[in-house]
C-alpha cells in the first residue's frame, strides 16, 4: 500500500465513521396531543410519523407475520426489540429511568411486569376497539394494558419416545420412565417462574421439589426445548409453551403435548402503549391493528397463540380454551411477592433467576 | 497544540474515570442508603458466593490449563527442528482471534451431549447412549476457555525462549546434561517468570469473559461473576447497587492477578538477552519430533481448525443436527443472516461502523496521551497514561455497569443511544491503541521535530511533515488492533444495547437464545472472516513497517 493510498484510507475511514454516526437521531421528548380512544387515531398522521419501534417477547415468527401484513395495509415500518419478557422490562425501565424510553409500544408474556410499568406511569390509557371483544377481566380497567394472547403451559413430549404411554398428569413426570428424561425452560433472569409459581400454588411446592429431584435439564427459552424434544436429546418437556409446541407438531416432527385434565397454568400476554410516545396516532395504528380481529387470528395461525378476544378462532386443530381447565395468577400478587417466588426457585431448582 | 491535549484529556476523564466513580459511589449506596448494605446483601448471599467462587475456579483452571497447552507448543516453536512450525504458531495467532463466544458456540456443535458431531462419531465405536462428551459444565468451560487464553501463555513464553542465552544450554551440554535435563533445569526456570506471566494473563482474562459463561454456563446452570452481574441488572428491577458491588470484587480479582503479573514479568531481568553471538541452534528431536508434532496439532485442531470448521459446516447445513449430505447442502443460512434477519442486519452494519468509529478516536486520543507522555513535561501526564492503562484491568461487564450508571442520569444521558457503544469500545480498548503509539513514537528521537522547530515550522508543521509520516504505520497497526476486538465485542455491550443499536454479536447472542444455530453459525462465520481478514492485513502491515517492533499481543 503506497503512502497516497494508506492516506485515503485513513480519511475515507474518518469520512465514513463521521456519517455513521451522524446519522443517528435523537428521541424527541415531546408528546404530542393526547391520544385517549381509538376513534381519535389519524391515519395520515399515523403515516406522517413514520416507523415505531415495537418492545416484545413474542416469538419472532409472529412479530413478523404481524408487521408484514400491517406494513402492507399501511404502509409504516416496525422494528422491534425481541427479548424475554424480564428482558423487554428490564430494557424499559432503564430507559425510562434515563428519560430515553426507545419504544412506542410494549408486549409482554409477564402481566406483573405491565402493571409495575403502570405504576411508574409509563403507560398510557386507551380505549381499544377490541374492548367489547376481551373479556373485562383480560383488561385493566384504566386501559393501560390489554390481554392480546392467553399462553398455555403444557407437556411436549418426543412421539418417537413416548408416544405409546404419554404422560397425562403433572405428577407422573416425577416418575421413570419420564423422569430421566426432564426439560424445562428458565432465562437467567427468571422468565418461567410465573408458570411453575402457579403450578406450585394449585399442587404445592412438594410438585416442583419433585421435579427439582430428577434434576432436569434447564434451557433458556420454549424455542430450545422444542429443538432438543425434536431431535430426541431429550423426551419430555414441562411447562413449555404450548403454541410452539403445536408449531413444531404440525411442522410433522416427532413431537406431541398434552393438556394435563387436572390444570394448565396459564399466562396473559399483554399490550400497552407508552406515555411520551412522539408517534401516538402510529403507535396506536398498530396496537389497534394487533387487537383487531384480523390481526388476532393472524397471531393464532402463524403462531398458534389463543387470542384474547372471545370471537377468535382458536390456533387450527387446537380445542377450544373452555374445554381446557386454566389455572391463574394474580399479577398483582406475583409483583409483590416476585424476588421471594425467584428465590424459592433459585433454592428449589438451582441455577441462575436473577433474583 | 493545548487544545488537542487538552480534549484528549477531558474525553479520558469522562469516559474512564467518571464511569468508575459512579459504579463505586452505587456500590457505596449513592443515591440512598449510603454505606455498606449494598455490599453486606451481595456477600451475605450463596447466589453471589457461588460465582465468586466459580469464577476463581475457572481462573485458577485456565491459567493452569494454559501452561499444559502454551509451554510445550512455544517450547516446539521456539526451540525445536519440529516442521510446521509456522503453521503452528499461525493456527494459535487465529485462536486468540476467534471471539471466545464463537469459539463456545462451535463447542456445543461439536461436543453437545447427544448431537455434537465428535459425539456422535465416537458413538458409532463405543456403545454409550449419550455423550461420551458433555461441555455444558465446569469443566467443558474451562477447557472452551483455555482454548482461547493459552495463546497469552504461548506467545510470552515463546518469546523468551527465544531471547534465553544460548552459552548456559552449551554449558549443560557440555558437561554431559542429557537433553531432558537441559530442558528441564536449564530452560524453563530461565524462562519461569514469562510461563507464570502468561498463566496470570490467562487466569485474569478469563476471569473477565462473558461469552462462554454464558453461553455454556447458563445451560448448565454454572453462574460466574460476570453472567451474574449480567443476570443481577437484566432481571426487573434493576438491582445497581449490588452489581456495583459485584463489580469491585471481580475488579478487585483482575487487579490482583495483574499486580502480581507484573511483578513477575519485571523479575524477567535475570532471564539473559545474550550477545549477537550467542544464538540458539534448534535442539534436534529426531523422531520424537513427530510425536510432539501430533501434541500441538491437537492442541490447534481443537483450539482454531475445528471450532471455525463446525461453525462453516453447521452455516452450510441444513439443519446441523442431521447426517452430513449433498442433500442437507444449504446457503439459505447466510441469505436469512445477512439480508433476511432485520436484527442481524442492522447488526453488521452497526458493528462495522461502531468499530471503524471507535478505532479511529481511540487512534487519535491514544496517539495524543503518547505524545504527551514522551514529548511533553506537562504536570500529571503520568496519571493521563495510568486513565489510558486502566481499562485493561475492568472486564467489558464492569465497564458496561460503570458507563450504564453515568450515562444513564443527567448531566450526560447517551444511555439507550449508539453513543454509549461507541464510549464503551472506546473506553474498553484505548489502551491498545495508545501503548501502540506509544511504542512507535519511542523509537522516532524528537531531535527530527527540534530540527523542524529550530528551520522555522510550526509546531503544526513538525508534526505533520516530521512525525506523522513516521508513525503513520503504528497508527494503522493500532488503528486494526482496535478494530478487531471492538467489531465482535459482547460483554459490554449485551447490558448497553437497545432497539436499533445492536451490534453483530446481539444478533447471534439473541437468534441462539431462539435456537437458531445453523443462522447464527453463517454469522459467526462472516464475523471470522471479517476479523480474519482484518487481521492479516494487520500482520502484514505490521510487518513492513518501517519502525518494525513486536507488537504485543492485543490484550
Amino acid at each position: 500500500m503506497s503512502t497516497i493510498r494508506r492516506r485515503r484510507f485513513i480519511q475515507g475511514v474518518g469520512a465514513g465513521a463521521a456519517i455513521a454516526l451522524g446519522g443517528s437521531g435523537g428521541w424527541a421528548q415531546s408528546a404530542s396531543t393526547e391520544l385517549s380512544d381509538y376513534t381519535q387515531i389519524d391515519v395520515e398522521r399515523a403515516r406522517a410519523e413514520g416507523t415505531i419501534s415495537f418492545y416484545t417477547s413474542l416469538d419472532t415468527q409472529i412479530v413478523d407475520e404481524v408487521i408484514r401484513t400491517f406494513k402492507a395495509e399501511h404502509g409504516i415500518d416496525v422494528t422491534y426489540f425481541r427479548g424475554g419478557s424480564a428482558d423487554v422490562t428490564s430494557k424499559v425501565l432503564a430507559e425510562a429511568d434515563a428519560g430515553r424510553l426507545q419504544a412506542d409500544l410494549v408486549d409482554a408474556s409477564d402481566l406483573a411486569a405491565l402493571l409495575i410499568m403502570k405504576e411508574r406511569g409509563l403507560l398510557k390509557p386507551f380505549r381499544s376497539r377490541a374492548i367489547d371483544a376481551v373479556d373485562e377481566t383480560l383488561r385493566d380497567p384504566d386501559g393501560t394494558w390489554i390481554a392480546d394472547r392467553l399462553t398455555q403451559a403444557c407437556i411436549q413430549y418426543n412421539s418417537d419416545e413416548f408416544g405409546e404411554a404419554p404422560p397425562r398428569t403433572w405428577a407422573e413426570l416425577a416418575e421413570e420412565p419420564y423422569a430421566s428424561r426432564l426439560i424445562y425452560f428458565s432465562s437467567a433472569n427468571g422468565d418461567g417462574a410465573p408458570r411453575l409459581y402457579t403450578l406450585a400454588q394449585t399442587f404445592g411446592w412438594e410438585l416442583l421439589e419433585a421435579f427439582a429431584a430428577a434434576k432436569p435439564f434447564r434451557v433458556q427459552t420454549p424455542q430450545l426445548i422444542t429443538q432438543l424434544i425434536e431431535s430426541g436429546e431429550r423426551g419430555v418437556a414441562f411447562c413449555t409453551n404450548d403454541n410452539i409446541a403445536w408449531r413444531s407438531k404440525r411442522g410433522n416432527k416427532p413431537t406431541d403435548y398434552v393438556y394435563p385434565a387436572e390444570g394448565v397454568p396459564t399466562e396473559l400476554g399483554a399490550l400497552g402503549l407508552f406515555q411520551g410516545s412522539a408517534k401516538p396516532h402510529a403507535a396506536a395504528l398498530f396496537y389497534e391493528y394487533w387487537m383487531s380481529k384480523e390481526g388476532q387470528e393472524l397471531m393464532a395461525n402463524a403462531g398458534g397463540k389463543y387470542s384474547s378476544r372471545s370471537d377468535a378462532a382458536p390456533p387450527e386443530g387446537s380445542p377450544p380454551l373452555a374445554e381446557i381447565e386454566l389455572l391463574t395468577l394474580d399479577p398483582r400478587h406475583y409483583a409483590e411477592n416476585r424476588a421471594d417466588i425467584l428465590q424459592r426457585m433459585a433454592d428449589t431448582f438451582g441455577g441462575e433467576w436473577g433474583v | 497544540m493545548t487544545v488537542v491535549l487538552g480534549l484528549a484529556i477531558i474525553l479520558l476523564l469522562v469516559i474512564v474515570a467518571y464511569p468508575l466513580m459512579w459504579l463505586l459511589l452505587a456500590a457505596f449506596g449513592v443515591p440512598g442508603d449510603i454505606g455498606l448494605s449494598h455490599f453486606a446483601r451481595a456477600y451475605a448471599r450463596f447466589q453471589n458466593i457461588e460465582p465468586l467462587l466459580n469464577t476463581l475456579i475457572l481462573a485458577i483452571g485456565a491459567g493452569f490449563l494454559s501452561v499444559v497447552l502454551g509451554v510445550p507448543l512455544a517450547w516446539a516453536t521456539a526451540r525445536s527442528d519440529m516442521p510446521f512450525r509456522n503453521t503452528v504458531r499461525a493456527c494459535v495467532a487465529l485462536s486468540y482471534i476467534t471471539p471466545p463466544y464463537l469459539s463456545a458456540l462451535a463447542f456445543i456443535i461439536l461436543l453437545g451431549p447427544d448431537a455434537g458431531y465428535l459425539n456422535r462419531l465416537l458413538r458409532l465405536v463405543i456403545d454409550v447412549p449419550t455423550g461420551p462428551f458433555n461441555v455444558f459444565g465446569m469443566t467443558g468451560i474451562i477447557l472452551v476457555i483455555s482454548l482461547h487464553v493459552f495463546a497469552f501463555t504461548f506467545f510470552l513464553t515463546e518469546a523468551a525462549l527465544k531471547s534465553v542465552d544460548a552459552s548456559f544450554e552449551e554449558a549443560a551440554q557440555i558437561l554431559g546434561a542429557r537433553r531432558w535435563t537441559t530442558i528441564v533445569k536449564i530452560n524453563l526456570p530461565l524462562v519461569a517468570p514469562a510461563i507464570t506471566g502468561g498463566a496470570l494473563l490467562a487466569a485474569v482474562e478469563s476471569l473477565a469473559l462473558f461469552g462462554p459463561q454464558a453461553f455454556l454456563g447458563t445451560p448448565a446452570q454454572i453462574s460466574f461473576l460476570p453472567t451474574r452481574i449480567y443476570a443481577v441488572v437484566s432481571s426487573y428491577p434493576p438491582r445497581w447497587g449490588e452489581a456495583a458491588a459485584l463489580s469491585l470484587i471481580l475488579i478487585l480479582l483482575t487487579c490482583i492477578g495483574l499486580l502480581i503479573q507484573r511483578s513477575y514479568l519485571e523479575r524477567r531481568s535475570y532471564v539473559t538477552i545474550g550477545g549477537k553471538g550467542a544464538r540458539l541452534r534448534p535442539v534436534p528431536l529426531g523422531r520424537w519430533k513427530w510425536l510432539l508434532l501430533a501434541f500441538c496439532f491437537t492442541v490447534v485442531f481443537f483450539s482454531a481448525i475445528a471450532p471455525v470448521g463446525v461453525l462453516l459446516l453447521a452455516s452450510v447445513s441444513d439443519s446441523w443436527v442431521a447426517p452430513l449430505s449433498t442433500g442437507n447442502f444449504t446457503i439459505e443460512h447466510f441469505r436469512r443472516a445477512l439480508i433476511e434477519d432485520q436484527m442481524a442486519a442492522r447488526g453488521i452494519w452497526n458493528s462495522l461502523r461502531l468499530a471503524t468509529s471507535a478505532a479511529l478516536i481511540a487512534v487519535i486520543v491514544g496517539a495524543a496521551i503518547a505524545y504527551i507522555d514522551l514529548r511533553t513535561r506537562l504536570a500529571g501526564r503520568r496519571l493521563l497514561d495510568y486513565l489510558a492503562i486502566l481499562p485493561l484491568g475492568l472486564p467489558g461487564t464492569v465497564m458496561a455497569i460503570g458507563l450504564l450508571l453515568a450515562f444513564i442520569r443527567p448531566p450526560l444521558v447517551i444511555y439507550a443511544t449508539i453513543w454509549i457503544l461507541l464510549v464503551a469500545y472506546v473506553a474498553r480498548f484505548i489502551p491498545l491503541a495508545t501503548r501502540s503509539v506509544n511504542g512507535a513514537l519511542r523509537q522516532v528521537d524528537s531531535s527530527l521535530e527540534e530540527a523542524a522547530r529550530i528551520a522555522g515550522a510550526t509546531w503544526l508543521q513538525a508534526i505533520r511533515l516530521i512525525l506523522l509520516p513516521l508513525v503513520r504505520p503504528a497508527l494503522l497497526v493500532a488503528f486494526l488492533l482496535v478494530f478487531i476486538p471492538a467489531f465482535a465485542e459482547l460483554s459490554a455491550t449485551i447490558l448497553l444495547y437497545t432497539s436499533g443499536t445492536e451490534t453483530i454479536s446481539i444478533a447471534i447472542f439473541r437468534l441462539n437464545d431462539l435456537g437458531q444455530l445453523e443462522v447464527v453459525a453463517a454469522l459467526s462465520v462472516f464475523t471470522i472472516a471479517v476479523v480474519l481478514i482484518v487481521s492479516l492485513a494487520l500482520s502484514w502491515l505490521s510487518n513492513r513497517s518501517p519502525l518494525r517492533r513486536n507488537t504485543p499481543p492485543k490484550v
